[in-house]
């Protein structure tokens, strides 16, 4: 029943990233249960559900940091599951963290720098030579990840170091690096955890910009209901490892299972 | 006088070894206690060469450091996928193991009596020259996609992995260019000391030159630069203290540890910019 309210939300567009079948066991725990579900080309997809319902897992499936016990990804029909990790990000599969990953011991423009490193094609022998050619690469990355920067509005902030700077900034720059290494998916994972209402709405317009401006597709775990139903064209929720529902924000927010998964159900008794 | 150029001759020897373990501990993140062995490889394999074989010095040198590359691949290519503790763990057991490779092979390198009239190739110019141009190789490295990657993959292999970087590889590339550095290190030596042993290239070696790297900041090329000159140059200087050398080492690296935990360096390079926005200053103060 689920999966029928489920094919209405991508009608008539291509899928880029497509996932089937996933499961993943830790131990006893099921904490993936069969979950398939598509993102198309320029969508924006929610993943939401109660908390230990397997969001997270199941983008570290996706992005291989665990391997799956069953099941399979396809971005653009190309099968990625397998992988290793960087060869997934490498096909354009970047991702945000929940808890706040930046690299430490390299300032801000550096931590951008990193995600575009690998597409650098020059050698040890440029390194070493000083050549003109790791010169020319370098400033056209730093450039580059200058004009991130500007774009998620950190501009001014490049010298700093990632600790030091304000939570909500923290999240524009693990953005910002994730955008570095050149994504045809985005995966953030509660991108608006911990930032107050306004920094919410700001967040939103800044997804918003990334995605028009480079067609990506997004992929989107998060708690804040306005977050998700402002965003999004089509929601995914999870319980316990499994699909509880999918489709649009409107069929989502009447669906009274995800009401009962989120809320519980209604005791007669406190009627009374 | 002699005596000085000699102990300032060893500390060069010591700074490119240093630099080694800079590159895999400091910039890495990769505790390996095994890098004095890279040491006595480049060292053995060169002076066996001449001696034995009488090869030129010349071709001894890159064949020494290839030796060393390969060594240096046999250890880290399945090294690099363990855990970090684990790393630190099969460096020591090969380093020690190198050493015993030597003692035990006494037809060949003279076991624990060590191999003596190596004729004397270098000298202070050439070592203070090879560590110019070693300190640029490293100085180049760090600036370049290798050393932001390495820097990544230390603060945070997930993410770092999550970002597209190919951890293992940039690993193994760090270790080989550490372990080709260290053999060059170790060619140097023997054809300056004419005489090498087993016993010079131990893990205390390897920990020393880890301890310095920590001294100077691990974030700082410059610092363990400074802190090389400072843990090896001076006790030779003060011969008074020599045999406290140990005490000062561990008192220093208590003091840094629990007041400086950075380093005296901290994440300080000495650039050319930095001397030029000094002379700026001192025009301005006078």
């Amino acid at each position: 029943m689920a999966a029928a309210v489920g094919e209405k939300g991508g009608q008539g567009i291509m899928s880029r990233l497509e996932a089937k079948h996933l499961s993943k066991a830790f131990g006893g725990v099921q904490a993936i249960d069969d979950f398939s579900f598509s993102v198309g080309e320029r969508q924006i997809v929610g993943i939401i559900g109660p908390n230990g319902a397997g969001k997270t897992t199941a983008f570290n499936l996706l992005t291989g940091v665990y391997p799956l016990d069953q099941g399979q990804v396809f971005l653009d029909d190309e099968k990625i599951s397998g992988l290793p990790q960087y060869q997934i990000t490498q096909k354009g599969l970047a991702r945000t963290f929940q808890n706040i990953r930046l690299f430490k011991g390299l300032n801000v423009i550096e931590n951008v720098m990193t995600a575009a490193d690998p597409y650098s094609s020059y050698n040890l022998a440029d390194v070493f030579l000083y050549s003109g050619r790791k010169r020319r690469r370098e400033n056209e990355v730093r450039e580059m990840s200058r004009s991130f920067l500007a774009l998620v509005g950190l501009a001014g902030y490049e010298e700093e170091k990632p600790e030091n700077l304000p939570y909500g900034l923290q999240r524009k720059l693990e953005l910002a690096r994730a955008l570095a290494s050149n994504p045809k998916v985005l995966l953030l994972d509660e991108p608006a955890a911990g930032l107050n209402p306004s920094e919410v709405q700001d967040f939103i317009r800044l997804i918003r910009t990334v995605h028009e401006k480079f067609a990506l597709s997004v992929l989107v775990i998060e708690h804040r209901m306005e977050v998700i139903m402002t965003l999004c064209a089509n929601i995914y929720v999870l319980n316990f490892g499994k699909l509880l529902a999918s489709g649009t924000p409107s069929e989502i927010q009447n669906n009274s299972e995800v009401t009962t998964a989120y809320i519980g159900e209604e005791d007669e008794a406190c009627l009374l | 006088m002699e005596y000085i150029f000699a102990v300032l001759t060893f500390t060069g020897i010591t700074v490119i070894g240093v630099l080694g373990s800079y590159l895999v501990t400091g910039l890495t993140g990769l505790f390996s206690f095994g890098q004095a062995a890279f040491f006595s490889v480049g060292a053995y394999t060169s002076a066996m060469l001449v001696k034995n074989l009488d090869v030129p010095f010349l071709l001894a040198v890159p064949a020494a450091m290839a030796v060393g590359l390969l060594a240096g691949f046999l250890v880290g290519y399945p090294t690099v996928r363990l855990r970090r503790d684990y790393i630190s763990l099969v460096t020591f057991g090969f380093g020690e193991a190198i050493i015993a490779l030597l003692n035990n092979s006494a037809n060949l390198t003279g076991g624990a009596m060590g191999l003596s009239g190596i004729p004397q190739y270098t000298n202070f110019a050439i070592v203070w020259g090879s560590v110019a141009i070693c300190l640029a190789l490293a100085v180049g490295y760090k600036h370049s996609k290798y050393g932001r990657q390495c820097l990544a993959l230390r603060a945070d292999e997930l993410a770092a992995k999550a970002m597209g970087i190919n951890v293992n590889r940039i690993k193994l590339v760090t270790f080989l260019f550490a372990a080709a550095m260290t053999s060059y290190a170790g060619v140097l030596y023997a054809f300056y000391t004419t005489y090498v042993e087993p016993g010079a290239f131990g893990w205390i070696v390897s920990a020393e030159w880890i301890i310095i790297v920590f001294v100077g900041g691990i974030n700082s090329l410059t610092g363990s630069v400074f802190a090389t000159l400072l843990l090896t140059g001076l006790p030779e200087m003060l011969r008074f203290a020599s045999e406290w050398r140990i005490a000062v080492y561990c008192v220093i690296v208590l003091l840094i540890i629990n007041y400086r935990p950075i380093g005296i360096f901290g994440e300080f390079e000495l650039t050319l910019k930095w001397l030029r926005q000094l002379g700026k200053k001192g025009v301005k103060a006078s």
